[in-house]
């Protein structure tokens, strides 16, 4: 209470000092550098920003844990040196039960509100969709991404991104018309289906802030809807083989015109129809199932 | 079992050669033979962390060679993204499993019979195996470099189906998978060995809670080896069987890409504790021996430890959040649990400094460099155990960044700090201290620079093990960075081993029991080398620090028990 009192004058000049700091804070200072938040502009997806505030939250709290524990380290060995001229042995002082247990309780009660918070936002994260507007199935294939949008009943087939061999590319660029490109419509429910041709890759759209796992015998879902038009880069995100870091993708959200005409546009150059699980490696593999004599 | 009480009271005679047996003459040949067939768990000892070292120079080399290929966007060292890949898969393989899993086994062979008291480990003979077994095993692992296609390429943790024959045909791959199986039973066959040693072969007086908390740290991570290291062996020998003989545990059809990966981590997870436990052992021997008193909170240390053991094998599944195809609360929730346990060891640390009278020797530095690096590795930790941030950041450079801040900053400041500390146990020589000090500074700033920027890197959204970025990524300075403090900890290593060179060429010969003037634990009761069959007699083992209360008996704690608080400490003129 008497440090409190003492400590009473500093609260004004905190709070100024703080109020005047954060509003000098740009948008991605004020979400923890994470990427994809613009200043006046809307989150990229519907979770973006409930990631963001937990990722702040958490950060918070952690560094005031750690600038605690760094503190009363760095205090220790300051003030408790062993000073010139020093003989002889401290207080052999061997426990101290009620410190103990008050660094073994508050610690688990932090873990016990963090946890909290998690369990909630992840369920919402990973909450589908009853009736999604877009159904888009992706299939992962070492080194590329084919995307079939199943309502439309049109597919786009990727390849491997190529190097751009342009005489004044820089070293290490790739041509952009090469990575293969995702299109959504901004502000509906879409449900991505993920499915692996091969070997397992990974579905991350680094906007987003989500990934998931692309894994050969099993779909998994991502739920989200996106915000904000704009091109994402996407990456493969789990070790493929050889050309695992040039197994890239853009997404593009767009309006719902501009995805029409896309899909139109797809359906106009003969890719109707879905690129399905026939065209998955491991199934020749032996001892593997046929898709058709599994599924009847 | 414990017979070496000696019958006539013996003086401490450090500086006579405590030989047993036949003398002969010291040649090389000689040395060579000796200790190719010896079962002295003191040169097996030697042998492990020889051997681990030699890795770790190998798997550094790995390591810059990565660093430099990611100095700019494009090829720049290696010429293929597969040599790349085989460059970080076999730098993950050797820092894991053939160094850091190994100095486990060293550690513990040289210091369990010293700690508890007892001439040897109980199987010596078991144990020479052991070693042999992870030399062989180890080789055979590496020599995937010679074969036409190269070393294993799939990243250390193999998830099928890449590391299948289809995706990944060389013979290279072969020989990672069953190279590792034999190295897991060395492990296996160690652990049995220090849990008999340990449970049969304590001195008379040293009850289990007078065990020094290596010791107690070494027993936990023993018993979490036979739990899981069977489970990769069992994993390995299938994965093995499905490449050579074309079986089809891990089919993709029936789920084998899960099932892999569930294998792999009930062995992985685990086994990142069986290579943390050690050394927070080590730091919590060296931190009371420089702070002048003993360890602060004894008991919780110990149940933390087998906390930490039994919350270990129950939080597999956080590597898997990605996968959607495991129940995230319930490993969120075990995962954050970990953070308590360890933050108790954290603050009994920092417990034990307090009121101490703290010096900086080198093993000292290492110790706060171990502690203070290891504060932001669980502070990540805690936020990597939620899956909403973690969808985030899997696979990328955060995680990178996070478990270097564990297994570098952590482990490896607490490898040079033991081998500091214990450098004149093992071979009766004191290390030059500027030396050692000029190796810490120039470790902790390089460790630093290379993986705190790291953190950023993954958060802005690169990914790991790439072989390289594009330039509009804005990845390259960060990058830069890195690369610069990676090699500043490769120069880092030239002191030290300038230092090991100096040391055993012209330092003088270690004449006392402890050097360090205030050892507690049971090592610095014997001699500077301990002799053949480690003491020539054992004193009264009345608390966890033996050799201490030998030399201040007037701060020993009293038959009751608890401390005498009374204050010796003077100051000069005082």
């Amino acid at each position: 209470m008497r440090l409190n009192r003492r400590l009473r004058w500093a609260a004004i000049p905190v709070a100024v000092a703080t109020a005047i700091v954060l509003a000098g804070c740009t948008a991605q200072e004020l979400n923890g550098y994470l990427p994809g938040f613009i200043q006046g502009e809307p989150p990229v997806t519907n979770h973006t920003e409930r990631i963001s505030a937990l990722w702040v939250t958490s950060w918070i709290v952690l560094f005031g844990v750690g600038l605690i524990a760094w503190g009363l380290m760095l205090w220790a060995v300051a003030v408790y040196r062993r000073r010139r001229g020093q003989t002889g042995m401290p207080v052999q002082l061997r426990y101290n039960m009620p410190i103990e247990v008050f660094f073994t309780i508050v610690p688990l009660l932090l873990i016990i509100g963090f946890y909290f918070f998690t369990a909630r936002d992840e369920a919402v994260i990973e909450q589908r969709f009853d009736k999604p507007d877009e159904v888009i199935q992706v299939y992962g294939k070492q080194w590329a991404w084919d995307f079939n949008y199943v309502n439309e009943n049109v597919y786009s087939s990727g390849i491997q991104v190529q190097p751009d061999l342009s005489p004044n590319a820089e070293q290490g660029a790739v041509d952009q018309a090469s990575i293969p490109t995702l299109y959504l419509p901004v502000g509906k429910q879409v449900e991505i289906q993920l499915n692996s041709r091969d070997v397992i890759h990974s579905f991350w759209v680094v906007d987003f802030l989500y990934k998931k796992d692309v894994i050969p015998g099993r779909t998994n879902i991502m739920s989200l809807i996106p915000e904000r038009e704009g091109t994402y880069m996407g990456k493969c995100a789990e070790l493929c083989g050889e050309f695992h870091s040039m197994m890239l993708f853009k997404v593009k959200v767009v309006s719902q015109a501009e995805y029409d005409a896309y899909t139109q546009s797809l359906a106009d150059k003969g890719f109707s129809g879905q690129l399905d699980s026939n065209y998955n490696r491991n199934q020749n593999l032996p001892g593997v199932v046929a898709p058709q004599a599994a599924t009847k | 079992m414990s017979t070496t009480l000696s019958p006539t009271p013996v003086v401490s005679n450090a500086d006579k050669p405590q030989t047993v047996g036949v003398t002969r003459p010291v040649k090389r040949g000689n040395i060579v033979v000796r200790w190719m067939t010896s079962t002295d768990h003191k040169i097996v000892g030697h042998l492990y962390i020889i051997t681990s070292l030699v890795y770790f120079l190998i798997a550094g080399v790995m390591a810059l060679l990565i660093r430099a290929q990611l100095w700019a966007p494009g090829m720049q060292v290696l010429q293929t993204k597969e040599q790349y890949n085989q460059m970080f898969t076999m730098h993950g393989t050797i820092m894991l499993l053939l160094v850091a899993t190994p100095l486990f086994a060293g550690l513990a062979n040289e210091l369990i019979p010293l700690q508890i008291g007892s001439p040897d480990v109980a199987f010596p003979r078991l144990n020479m195996l052991s070693y042999w077994m992870y030399l062989f095993g180890s080789i055979i692992t590496v020599g995937g470099f010679l074969t036409p296609q190269g070393s294993a390429s799939f990243g250390w943790f193999a998830y099928t189906p890449l590391s299948s024959q289809t995706f990944s045909p060389g013979l290279g791959s072969n020989m990672w998978v069953f190279g590792l199986a034999l190295g897991g039973f060395a492990t296996i066959l160690g652990a049995v060995n220090f849990i008999t040693t340990i449970i049969t072969m304590r001195a008379p007086g040293m009850t289990m809670f007078r065990m020094s908390i290596f010791t107690w740290n070494i027993l936990v991570t023993s018993i979490l080896v036979i739990l899981v290291f069977p489970i990769l062996a069992a994993a390995l020998f299938a994965l093995g069987s499905d490449r050579v003989f074309g079986s089809h545990v891990f089919d993709a059809a029936t789920g084998g890409a899960l099932l892999w990966q569930h294998m792999f981590w009930f062995f992985g997870h685990p086994e990142v504790y069986i290579l943390a436990l050690p050394f927070f052992g080590v730091v919590s021997e060296i931190i009371p021996v420089f702070s002048r008193k003993p360890i602060f909170g004894y008991k919780t240390l110990v149940y933390a430890t087998i906390a930490i053991g039994a919350l270990s094998m129950t939080v597999w599944a956080h590597h898997m959040y990605v996968t959607g195809a495991v129940l995230l609360p319930f490993f969120a929730l075990l995962t954050m649990l970990i953070a308590v346990p360890t933050g108790v060891k954290i603050f009994n640390w920092i417990g034990t400094m307090f009121r101490g009278s703290v010096t900086f020797e080198t093993p000292m530095l290492f110790a706060l460099g171990f502690v203070f690096n290891f504060i932001f590795g669980g502070l990540t930790g805690v936020i990597l155990a939620s899956p909403p941030l973690d969808f985030h950041l899997s696979d990328n450079y955060f995680i990178v960044a996070h478990f270097h801040y564990v297994v570098v900053g952590a482990l490896i400041f607490g490898l040079f700090g033991g081998l500091y500390f214990w450098w004149p146990k093992w071979t009766g020589k004191m290390m030059n201290e500027r030396l050692g000090q000029i190796h810490f500074w120039l470790f902790f700033i390089g460790f630093h620079a290379t993986f705190l920027i790291q953190h950023w890197l993954g958060v802005v959204g690169m990914p790991r093990r790439y072989a390289t970025y594009l330039p509009e990524d804005g990845f390259t300075w960060m990058n830069q960075l890195s690369t610069v403090g990676a090699f500043i900890m490769a120069i880092s290593l030239v002191p030290w081993i300038i230092n090991v060179y100096i040391t055993w060429r012209f330092a003088p010969k270690v004449t006392v029991n402890d050097p360090w003037g205030s050892g507690r634990s049971l090592e610095w009761a014997t001699a500077c080398p301990a002799p053949r069959h480690n003491f020539t007699s054992i004193p009264r083992i009345r608390s966890e620090s033996p050799a201490f209360d030998l030399n201040h008996p007037e701060l020993a704690p009293t038959s009751i028990g608890g401390p005498r608080p009374t204050k010796t400490i003077v100051a000069k003129g005082a």
